[in-house]
């Protein structure tokens, strides 16, 4: 009976989230057929089944588990147990109860396996993410008897502190987390009834009872995925890469005239290229030109990457997402914009795949539209560098001894020193202002 | 040999095995020993002391330097009915009869379809610790518990000594005894009012505990026992010894209760502990026992060199209590 186990649907993803089955357990389905929904690091996913018979579902909805995991079976044998089938298919095979058959003969003391639907929350932690010592996006290290514990006490590992070596959940750990919460149910007395899933907020001790504050009531919200992924991305940026940031204006006026005349040209229905659209564009072909601006320092060694590949910061459903512009320094203006657009309704509404997510050499964050005039962005690790474009305003300039109003706008530079540095980034920085004033430079 | 009124006696390891010989010539006129100075000598380590006297030279057969040769001859009288009991004076010198034991004693029953058998023992010891350096401080017992066909038994204490010698010399098969240089010095209680044979494939626990389970044979046994005593006493870790007395059989069932307990296991050997009995022992733990794990399997064997005979460096190669102590305590993460 095959087994649909959870899939690598990005190259950074350790474990996905089951959104929603989009088929009842027990239903027929059919190679190619989408029957679920997974939410990675980076986006949700409808994953298909990929042999024909009937669906047993393991991974209950809202269960987070490792690449490789069993999520579901597809097969005649289902095993049996109590139906909700919806009749058409009740008499073939029923929904089962236990879909994971029993451990080898040869084991002695570890006879009672549970079923796998009771493992999928305990042994590798459910959704919920408190703030545990093991959260967030990581496997969690955990001895097997630390495992087998909590799998058969309904207790979330991620909610624990491990004490063994590299932080390794170990047995002590789990035993200390049952009597703490007041676990009546014997460790070496494995044929006890699992208990019910205990709802997230009495398995998260600490947050449940919230000390009055001179804050406040504190509420606490956990983070998604995308959430922590962000966290986790950011901090690492910060702690791990010496930067630093230069500056400079750049005059618009061209760029406006531009625009203009682009927007008079184009034809019904056509995207007009926006002004980010021209700085993703001015930014792939001055990366072309420096070569470290589009690499990575990574492992005590350059990576120079032969794609120039921008990546896109766009604010999505209460995150932050960053998609790709692939070989950004071969496609024409045109061809851009309307990438750029798609790429950001897809964010939007969420269907967003992970390979458009990846693969970036280098980032564009633009909060010009907030009337932000600069700011700094954060590197996004490995890059070398992202670029922080603020908004195109009337500034008062001198130009020829003269002083005029010119439409102006600021771009801010973040670099690793360890692979761009000063008189680097600041000659890259000063090819992607002359491209903006010089627009045409653009239609190469 | 001190004896008590209930026929307990204490005696040495030696003695537990010139017992168990001199009861089973007595029981079974089928029984004689071979062996390059058993006799007159009284055998290089004493074990067969009074027994040339008593029994004469058809039972008790001083042999050449001939490994080979002799194992051989016991093979041909094992195969036509007699249960020859032979010593070979360290494991060491085993390696010229290997042919002999592997290709021979363990494949005969096979090889004649089970209509043959050959009730053959070998009785050798391994060990090191008497400056007798590289070639002659092996420990080679996992290479014949690798080989079905053959039984293998390592007794630690005087009881298992001659209860195990028993039953190998009433097994129809080929049995090897690993005695221990180490060991034939040590005392222990035997009652010498029952028969007293131990059947082959029985671990036992050497000592009870609860928080880690040490997995060793023959003289190692010893050592793990002192570790546990420290465990205790020094770090208040109370370490459960089993001693595994057969190879071949294993009585893993014996090993698995015990971890199933203690959640955590450390096994200890004498020779290289690379492809060697701890490696089987960890091996079948993390199988039986891998829900039950709380850290992983550690081992213990020698250095993996040559013995060096210089005494400094003989006791740094030896798998000695400083570092299973230490072992342990990784074991148990304190």
């Amino acid at each position: 009976m095959p087994e649909v186990v959870m899939p690598r649907l990005s190259d950074s993803m350790e474990e996905g989230t089951i959104l929603r089955w989009m088929v009842s357990d027990g239903d027929e389905v059919t190679r190619g057929q989408e029957i679920v929904e997974i939410e990675t690091d980076k986006a949700t996913m409808a994953y298909e089944a990929d042999a024909d018979g009937p669906l047993h579902i393991v991974a209950e909805e809202g269960a987070t588990l490792p690449i490789g995991a069993t999520i579901a079976t597809i097969g005649e044998a289902a095993p049996a147990g109590g139906g909700d089938g919806d009749g058409a298919s009740a008499g073939a095979a029923s929904p089962a109860a236990e879909p994971v058959a029993a451990a080898p003969a040869s084991a002695p003391a570890a006879a009672a396996e549970a079923p796998a639907a009771d493992r999928v929350p305990a042994g590798v932690g459910a959704a919920t993410n408190g703030a545990g010592g093991n959260g967030g996006g990581e496997r969690v290290k955990a001895s097997p008897i630390a495992r087998r514990l909590a799998r058969e006490n309904d207790l979330d590992l991620r909610q624990l502190t491990g004490s063994g070596p590299a932080g390794r959940i170990v047995k002590a750990d789990v035993m200390s987390a049952l009597e703490g919460r007041g676990a009546t149910a014997a460790p070496e007395a494995p044929a006890a009834a699992p208990v019910a899933p205990a709802p997230a907020a009495a398995a998260a001790p600490a947050a449940a009872e919230a000390p009055a504050t001179n804050k406040g009531e504190i509420t606490y919200e956990d983070l998604n995925r995308t959430q922590q992924v962000i966290a986790r991305r950011m901090a690492e940026s910060k702690a791990t890469v010496p930067e630093f940031t230069v500056s400079t204006d750049v005059d618009m006026e061209a760029a406006r005239e531009l625009r203009a005349q682009l927007k008079a040209a184009a034809a019904e229905g056509q995207p007009v290229p926006s002004f980010n659209d021209m700085v993703v564009k001015a930014s792939a072909l001055a990366l072309r030109e420096y070569p470290r601006a589009n690499g990575s320092y990574k492992d005590g060694r350059f990576e120079l990457h032969s794609r120039v590949n921008v990546g896109v910061a766009v604010a999505g459903d209460d995150a932050l997402i960053v998609p790709t512009v692939f070989d950004a320094d071969t496609r024409s203006l045109g061809d851009i914009a309307r990438t750029t657009r798609e790429l950001a309704a897809s964010v939007r509404e969420g269907t967003i795949r992970p390979p458009e997510l990846s693969g970036g050499t280098f980032t564009v964050s633009n909060l010009g539209m907030f009337g932000v005039t600069h700011f700094t962005a954060v590197i996004n690790v490995p890059q070398a560098a992202i670029l922080a474009v603020g908004a195109i305003e009337p500034r008062a300039v001198v130009r020829d001894g003269e002083l005029v109003a010119r439409h102006t706008m600021t771009i801010t530079l973040t670099c690793d020193h360890r692979i761009l540095y000063g008189a680097d980034a600041a000659q890259f920085l000063a090819r992607i202002r002359e491209l903006l004033e010089n627009p045409l430079q653009l239609a190469f | 040999m001190a004896t008590t009124e209930t026929g307990i006696e204490t005696m040495t390891y030696r003695e537990a095995l010139r017992l168990a010989l001199r009861e089973e010539l007595e029981r079974d006129p089928s029984v004689f020993l071979m062996g390059e100075e058993i006799g007159v000598f009284q055998g290089s380590y004493k074990v067969t002391a009074g027994l040339y006297d008593d029994f004469g030279p058809e039972r008790i057969m001083e042999t050449p330097i001939s490994e080979e040769g002799f194992v051989g001859a016991a093979v041909g009288a094992a195969m036509s009915g007699q249960r020859p009991v032979v010593e070979i004076m360290t494991i060491n010198f085993i390696l010229v009869a290997m042919d002999q034991v592997v290709n021979h004693a363990a494949k005969v029953r096979y090889m004649f379809g089970g209509k043959v058998g050959c009730p053959l023992v070998i009785r050798t010891p391994n060990g090191a610790g008497n400056q007798l350096t590289a070639q002659h401080s092996q420990s080679f017992e996992g290479w014949f518990a690798h080989v079905p066909g053959l039984k293998v038994v390592a007794p630690a204490t005087p009881a298992d000594a001659r209860g195990l010698l028993k039953s190998a010399i009433r097994d129809d098969d080929p049995v090897l005894v690993i005695e221990n240089l180490q060991l034939y010095k040590a005392k222990g209680e035997v009652d010498t009012s029952v028969d007293g044979a131990v059947e082959i494939g029985r671990a036992a626990i050497a000592r009870e505990g609860s928080d880690l389970t040490m997995v060793a044979h023959t003289f190692a046994v010893t050592r793990c026992l002192h570790v546990a005593e420290k465990l205790q006493a020094d770090h208040g870790i109370s370490a459960e010894v089993v001693d595994l007395r057969s190879l071949r059989p294993l009585d893993m069932e014996t090993v698995a209760a015990s971890v199933a307990k203690t959640n955590r296991a450390l096994c200890v050997e004498e020779g290289w502990a690379s492809y060697g009995v701890t490696a089987e022992v960890a091996s079948r733990i993390s199988l039986a026992c891998f829900d039950d794990l709380d850290a992983p399997v550690g081992r213990v064997g020698m250095a993996e060199v040559p013995m060096p005979y210089a005494k400094s460096l003989e006791d740094a190669a030896l798998p000695h209590e400083e570092k299973i102590l230490a072992a342990a305590l990784e074991v148990c993460g304190a």
